[in-house]
């Protein structure tokens, strides 16, 4: 009896952990992309069922919407190109310096609008207008795949 | 001798555990896992205001006009849709259906023989002419920017099928590619300045 008592379990092997904790590692490494911006502009993307994958090498990213630390009742959409919010002017300055840096025509580049559903037209369009005096003529509405 | 046969002690690795968990939680942290999807489209290029234009002559007959106004309601020619138009039921929503038909239904005199593999077919030369008031959603704008692409995807689904004998979405790239050369996607975004003009 006094025999039985003392037996003890035997401790967990925990030595295969770090080669499980290893994979889930890797297998994040390669499924995911560094989050390259902050957002300041609160973007909630449509919904669409005619969309398409877009490869990131040459997106661009343009957000519009409304500023996070917007005050109540505060609704003037604003724009945001890299990790600041700018005007519409400023468009033209940020397609040529992001093409320069990546080596790239401004007719290579996608340049994918991230709007705001709530956002009205009328401002999407003068981006737009920029866009085209910028001569980024490839662009894309950024949407959701609709259930 | 003896100091030979002795054995280098084996490196305590019960800390990787810990090293991996920090280096895996660092990376579930700073990484994003969503693939960027959207809805591609080709701008015209830009036109000095100041120069002398000169409008691309476009038949009327294929012009089709789909007007979003800033409560929502859609024109489409001169018939009003609404935002159930554009739910789709059965694959298709109402605007998508009038879309196709009006690219489908066109007079042979409307349709431009296109060569596709050495084979001519007439295809419509429809173009829709999308404009929206600027204080319009874009919601809605971009709804029914779907539903004119499921059109003109449906349409080209058609002569897909006619030249090659499959669906669009069965086609190689190289065929895929023909196809989208021959219907383009033709989706007018007026300007802004259109919408003071007439």
């Amino acid at each position: 009896m006094a025999k039985k008592g003392k037996r003890e379990v035997p401790a967990m092997s925990t030595s295969s952990l770090p080669d499980i904790v290893f994979m889930l590692l890797f297998f994040f490494m390669a499924a995911t992309t560094m989050r390259e911006v902050d957002p300041l502009v609160k973007v909630q993307m449509p919904q669409a069922n005619e969309i398409t994958e877009l490869d990131k090498k040459n997106l661009v990213n343009i957000w519009m919407g409304k500023p996070m630390n917007a005050a109540k009742g505060e609704d003037a959409l604003k724009i945001q190109l890299n990790d600041k919010t700018q005007e519409v002017e400023d468009i033209r300055n940020f397609i040529s310096a992001t093409t320069a840096t990546k080596g790239l025509g401004p007719k290579d580049i996608v340049v994918n609008l991230r709007v705001d559903k709530e956002a009205t037209v009328g401002k999407l369009t003068a981006v737009k207008q920029e866009l085209r005096k910028a001569d980024a003529l490839s662009i894309s509405y950024a949407a959701m795949q609709n259930e | 001798m003896a100091r030979a046969k002795k054995k280098a002690g084996e490196i305590n690795s019960s800390s990787m555990a810990d090293i991996s968990f920090l280096l895996l939680i660092f990376f579930l942290v700073t990484t994003t896992m969503d693939v960027d999807t959207g809805m591609k489209r080709t701008l015209p290029p830009w036109i000095d205001p100041t120069e002398q234009q000169n409008d691309v002559d476009v038949n009327e007959r294929n012009v089709l006009k789909v007007n979003v106004s800033r409560n929502g309601s859609i024109m489409v020619g001169t018939e009003e849709y609404r935002a159930s138009d554009l739910k789709r039921s059965g694959g298709h929503s109402r605007l998508s259906r009038e879309v196709y038909h009006f690219l489908v239904d066109q007079d042979k005199s409307n349709k431009k023989a296109t060569e596709i593999e050495g084979a001519k077919y007439n295809v419509s030369e429809g173009l829709v002419s999308l404009k929206a008031d600027n204080e319009s959603k874009y919601k809605i704008y971009l709804q029914v920017q779907d539903e004119l692409t499921h059109a003109f995807n449906l349409y080209r689904d058609d002569i897909a099928r006619l030249v090659y004998g499959v669906g669009y979405d069965e086609l190689d790239d190289i065929q895929a590619a023909n196809i989208r050369k021959a219907v383009p996607m033709k989706i007018s975004e007026a300007e802004p300045n259109d919408q003071t003009k007439k």
